[in-house]
């Protein structure tokens, strides 16, 4: 499988190759061809998450049409390992309201405490729910002991009274911290499952007190060698916010390293991007697993239409862009508000008319635009797409009744006729007669099916897989193509793919990687196991991508200028070292076998390996100066003047080459 | 004293650049310091997230409605620290005090984004691009009030963001430096993987990736030589703890150390006070209080260099003029703002206040706005940093430079 290449052959191709890439961006060569060699480079960059170790080999034995043809169809594709790997973060395949249930909102915890809801009577359950509930009982009571100090502090109000009672107080914590990190030093000696019991079996205070010590990457420690669901628990008792965000951010990234069906999770990507919802708006929190895994993936590589519809009808999005509760003007709800008979029944049985409610002052009583306008703007036609104010509000009118059936608890999509604006719209040219949840769905299929939208979904898929600034003859082919196949995606793809644009030698390693792509293809490039993948979620994060944490619908830019900056470059550095040297927590590198041959004849060969087998030898002549000149220099080689040279820390060389400026591009 | 000080940094200046084989960081070092005096401006920005409670920072204790809204939370007329027998500050912002008198700080009430949104994320969005109402705006506002400031060969810490990434407000083609700790700002492999990439950046014939690579080492080289570690702040800054603190703690680092800062930005959160609010103490009161020691202790600790800087706070909306069911407030509309700076003409309140009688509240619930947060931004623009195109700054503002407050000399 692996075909070790001698190092004199490799260096010349290296010479020779990064002389066409490093030239290849001159203008005047804009319409020149790729290489055919390159090719396969080129889809691997551009259609998965970055080449592995014998992807190249794979796809050449394949044939480059079949394998595309291949990745257009997941479902032709087993992914079996995949599935095993993501077995463990059970919350991938909850529900919303389960998760509501698993890790309690306060909402839940208080209905709980008041008795309005039962207690679960599962152990872990039961432990998450008492911690949390003992988590708001503390923060009640520190509330009223503030209030009572001031009260006090009122009455006699000196201040060296003031510092003593904070003087105490701080004995008292130190006193209390000292203790607990005996015991939990004694905790960690534990065997896992004993651990595990232990932590079940304390009193939810004691929980406490272990949540605020292990908060943050110490919860590694007390949770290492636990049961997946066993390390759930536990960390939804330290924290059940973070358990459902946690999982999926994980498996997003070991989805990119490594699933076999590499083009539907970039496509998956790109579309929750497109259709983004932020995970930090409210109960979106629990929402957002569904809507990618329902929502988005099903309709990654389908048409555009249907994927339209679905996020239009996800409470993730209805909550997102606050459609759930826009109420037309002149609707029921807002004459006569949330009570739904209008006629109640007198003492004796004769019916009165009941007066109308005044407007209260929490209930909302209007439109909102925020997601009729953002549907245009960001979903379909784009900014430019031609549409007006007056086009926004009245397909705020048109969505005047699309909600949520319980937000908090978990529910589901629902129509509600009450909150609906009665009465003919008028948007876009287009007369849309008085029919309820219909009319939504009239205006979604105008919506997908539109030119404007056929260009502007055309030109951002460009952006991702060609150029920042993709050429408008490549554009155009492919919005006809939308256009022509009812907005079917995969097509429209296909038309890219076969465009002399999408192969010309200027798209190249053009693409600048995102923080989400950067670290995913240092993983695939280095052939990394990762046990466990939240170190890598942190650098993506750190780098300024954090997963599912975009506030505004925008989504995340495509552009190279959003991801180059100092603070960036120097994590992505500091990954790549990390990485490569095996300092990074979850991750094993085997440094060796990233050379594919067990001893290669001297540094320089070494070096070599490492360039072809991470960047397919698309190292430019500068950078693999510098690596050779920092290979022979004796103070690195050498511990002492008279020691013998040392053989070349392979991982190191490895961190180097994916922190170097060629693999930051794709 | 500032005489004194500039002369030395002259002198020195000279001293060194008369010599052979200067770092290009070094000598740029020095012409930072030599321009900090008049010329070099620096704005600084520092962002209320969460809705701070304006009419419990800024209390307007000549309003009886405002007493009549608040039966639980307002802050009773003898415990404001009065500043004009109408407005007082809260009493846990005594840090303020001085500043107000020595007439540095200004303060601009029922200020704030003009968009009715009542939606934390959108209203942020809208202050930090500086283009309410319009979300389609990719940078921020103060990025594009460096943009238009000519400035060859910029220092790279031209823009700084206290935190772990670029803050929308500072988005865009500037180049903007995000430092979450100075001390944690390098490359963490050691001497020789640092020089390896500095090495490989430098001869990268990648345009992008060279450019920011060179700004990167140099800013890790220029921060070595300023040898942060050793900082000491001037006698009488005292910061207060937590990250707001910690923050300008190390703006005033990065400005002292003469890395050529113009703009920066911190932020504090955790005013979103929805129940128990608290009045004299409580949680508005620990976090006024937090807020204020730590601005007056990056004033104190930046000595004469406050002469040339700017500090501007603002906040995505205000909160309900009456206190909700959980002796706390929601959210809401106009807001207060403070300015503060040297050539301030401070010890005033700027702004026609609306009133809190239930006919002059926003939608019968909020502070009226009278004072779009842009004519406070685009005058700090305009007349300090001295960026006149305030179109570009603030695309769609209407208002122009004759409808500033004049707040600025």
């Amino acid at each position: 499988m692996r075909r070790p290449q001698k190092p004199l052959q490799a260096l010349g191709l290296i010479l020779l190759l990064s002389a066409f890439v490093f030239t290849a961006k001159a203008p005047s060569q804009s319409t020149s061809k790729m290489p055919e060699d390159k090719r396969i480079v080129h889809a691997l960059n551009r259609f998965t998450f970055g080449p592995r170790p014998g992807d190249m080999e794979r796809v050449r034995a394949m044939g480059l049409d079949q394998w595309f043809d291949e990745q257009l169809h997941p479902d032709r594709i087993n992914d079996n390992a995949m599935e095993s790997r993501l077995a463990p973060l059970r919350t991938l395949k909850m529900s919303t309201r389960e998760m509501v249930e698993n890790f309690p909102p306060p909402q839940v915890l208080k209905a709980v405490a008041n008795g309005r809801m039962t207690m679960p009577r599962d152990t872990a359950k039961r432990a998450i729910y008492e911690s949390q509930i003992a988590r708001l009982q503390q923060r009640q009571e520190k509330k009223q002991d503030l209030s009572t100090q001031e009260k006090d502090q009122s009455a006699d109000s000196t201040p060296g009274n003031m510092d003593s009672v904070s003087e105490q107080a701080r004995q008292k914590h130190a006193e209390a911290a000292m203790y607990a990190d005996i015991d939990s030093m004694q905790l960690l000696q534990l065997s896992p499952d004993e651990r595990y019991k232990k932590i079940l079996s304390m009193y939810p205070d004691e929980r406490l007190d272990l949540a605020r010590r292990y908060r943050g990457p110490k919860m590694l420690d007390l949770v290492n060698g636990m049961k997946p669901e066993q390390q759930e628990t536990i960390e939804a008792i330290i924290n059940p916010q973070i358990v459902i965000g946690g999982e999926l951010s994980e498996a997003k990234l070991l989805r990119a390293i490594y699933s076999e069906r590499q083009l539907q999770e970039v496509m998956t990507d790109f579309w929750y991007n497109h259709f983004n919802v932020y995970i930090g708006k409210g109960p979106d929190r629990y929402m957002i697993t569904a809507y990618e895994r329902d929502v988005i993936r099903p309709h990654a590589l389908g048409k555009f239409r249907d994927l339209l519809v679905a996020t239009a009808k996800s409470p993730a999005m209805l909550y997102y862009l606050d459609n759930w509760q826009s109420v037309g003007p002149d609707s029921e709800l807002a004459e006569y508000g949330p009570q739904r008979r209008q006629f109640r029944r007198g003492r004796f049985g004769q019916i009165r008319m009941a007066p109308p409610q005044k407007r209260g002052k929490n209930r909302p009583s209007g439109l909102n635009e925020n997601y009729a306008r953002e549907i245009m703007e960001l979903h379909t036609l784009g900014v430019d797409g031609g549409y007006t104010q007056k086009d926004v509000t009245e397909l705020a009118k048109v969505l005047t009744g699309w909600t949520i059936d319980e937000p908090r608890r978990g529910g589901e999509f629902k129509f509600n006729e009450r909150a609906h604006e009665p009465g003919p719209k008028y948007v876009l040219g287009h007369t849309i007669k008085q029919h309820g949840e219909s009319e939504g769905m009239e205006m979604l299929e105008i919506l997908a099916r539109h030119p404007s939208t056929a260009k502007f979904i055309s030109r951002k898929l460009a952006m991702r897989f060609v150029s920042d600034d993709p050429p408008q003859s490549l554009v155009d082919r492919m919005a006809a193509t939308f256009l022509k196949k009812d907005g079917d995606i995969r097509e429209v793809l296909r038309t890219m793919f076969k465009s002399p644009e999408f192969w010309s030698a200027d798209a190249y390693r053009a693409k600048v990687k995102t923080p989400l792509e950067f670290v995913a293809s240092a993983a695939r490039a280095s052939g990394v196991q990762v046990e466990n993948a939240l170190p890598l979620v942190q650098f993506v994060n750190r780098m300024g991508m954090p997963l599912y944490g975009m506030q505004p619908p925008t989504g995340y830019s495509m552009k190279a200028d959003a991801w180059v900056n100092s603070s960036a470059l120097l994590n992505r550095m500091n990954f790549a070292l990390a990485l490569g040297s095996g300092r990074l927590p979850g991750t094993s590198l085997d440094a060796q076998e990233l050379l594919h041959e067990p001893a290669p004849s001297s540094s320089e060969a070494a070096l070599s390996a490492l360039e072809q087998n991470i960047l397919e030898g698309d190292v430019s002549p500068q950078t693999h100066a510098v690596l050779l000149k920092q290979l022979n220099d004796p103070k690195i080689t050498q511990h002492k003047l008279d020691d013998p040279p040392r053989p070349p820390n392979v991982g190191a060389i490895a961190g180097l080459i994916m922190g170097s400026p060629e693999f930051q591009r794709r | 004293m500032s005489i004194t000080r500039r002369i030395f940094l002259k002198n020195g200046a000279l001293a060194i650049v008369g010599t052979t084989m200067v770092p290009s960081f070094l000598t740029r070092a020095i012409y930072a310091a030599g321009t900090a005096a008049p010329g070099k401006k620096r704005l600084i920005v520092l962002f209320q997230w969460g809705a701070a409670d304006g009419l419990n920072i800024v209390v307007p204790h000549g309003e009886r409605a405002y007493y009549a809204m608040r039966p639980s939370i307002a802050i009773p007329r003898q415990s404001v620290i009065d500043l004009d027998g109408f407005f007082g500050l809260h009493p846990a912002m005594g840090a303020f005090k001085p500043l107000w008198e020595q007439k540095h700080l200004a303060i601009v009430h029922a200020a704030g984004s003009p968009d009715n949104t009542r939606s934390h994320f959108d209203a942020q969005d809208y202050m930090e691009s500086g283009t309410p109402g319009v979300k389609a705006t990719e940078d921020g506002w103060l990025n594009r009030a460096l943009a238009g400031v000519n400035e060859p060969g910029a220092s790279p810490f031209r823009a700084v963001a206290m935190g772990g990434s670029v803050p929308r407000t500072l988005a865009g083609p500037v180049p903007a430096v995000a430092i979450g700790d100075i001390r944690g700002f390098g490359v963490g492999g050691g001497q020789i993987a640092s020089n390896t990439f500095e090495a490989m950046y430098a001869q990268s014939v990648d345009a992008v990736l060279h450019g920011t690579g060179n700004e990167t080492f140099e800013a890790v080289k220029m921060l070595r030589a300023a040898d942060p570690e050793k900082y000491t702040p001037a006698p009488g800054a005292n910061y207060p703890r937590g990250r707001f603190g910690d923050s300008l703690r190390q703006v005033a680092q990065l400005v002292k150390a003469n890395l050529g800062v113009e703009v920066a930005f911190a932020d504090i959160g955790g005013w979103d006070h929805h129940v128990n609010e608290g009045n004299v103490q409580g949680q508005i009161a620990n976090i006024t209080g937090e807020f204020s020691q730590a601005i007056a202790a990056l004033w104190t600790d930046f000595g004469d260099l406050a002469e040339d800087t700017v500090i501007v706070t603002m906040s995505e909306f205000g909160r309900t003029a009456r206190e909700n069911g959980n002796r706390g407030t929601d959210h809401g509309h106009a807001n207060v703002m403070f300015v503060l700076g040297a050539r301030v003409k401070g010890g005033k309140v700027y702004g026609r206040w609306p009133g809190l009688e239930q006919e002059h509240l926003y939608e019968g619930r909020d502070l009226a706005l009278t004072t779009d947060f842009r004519q406070v931004l685009g005058e700090a623009v305009y007349r300090h940093l001295g960026n006149q195109d305030l179109a570009k700054v603030f695309p769609g503002f209407e208002k122009s430079s004759g409808d500033f407050l004049s707040l600025l000399s």
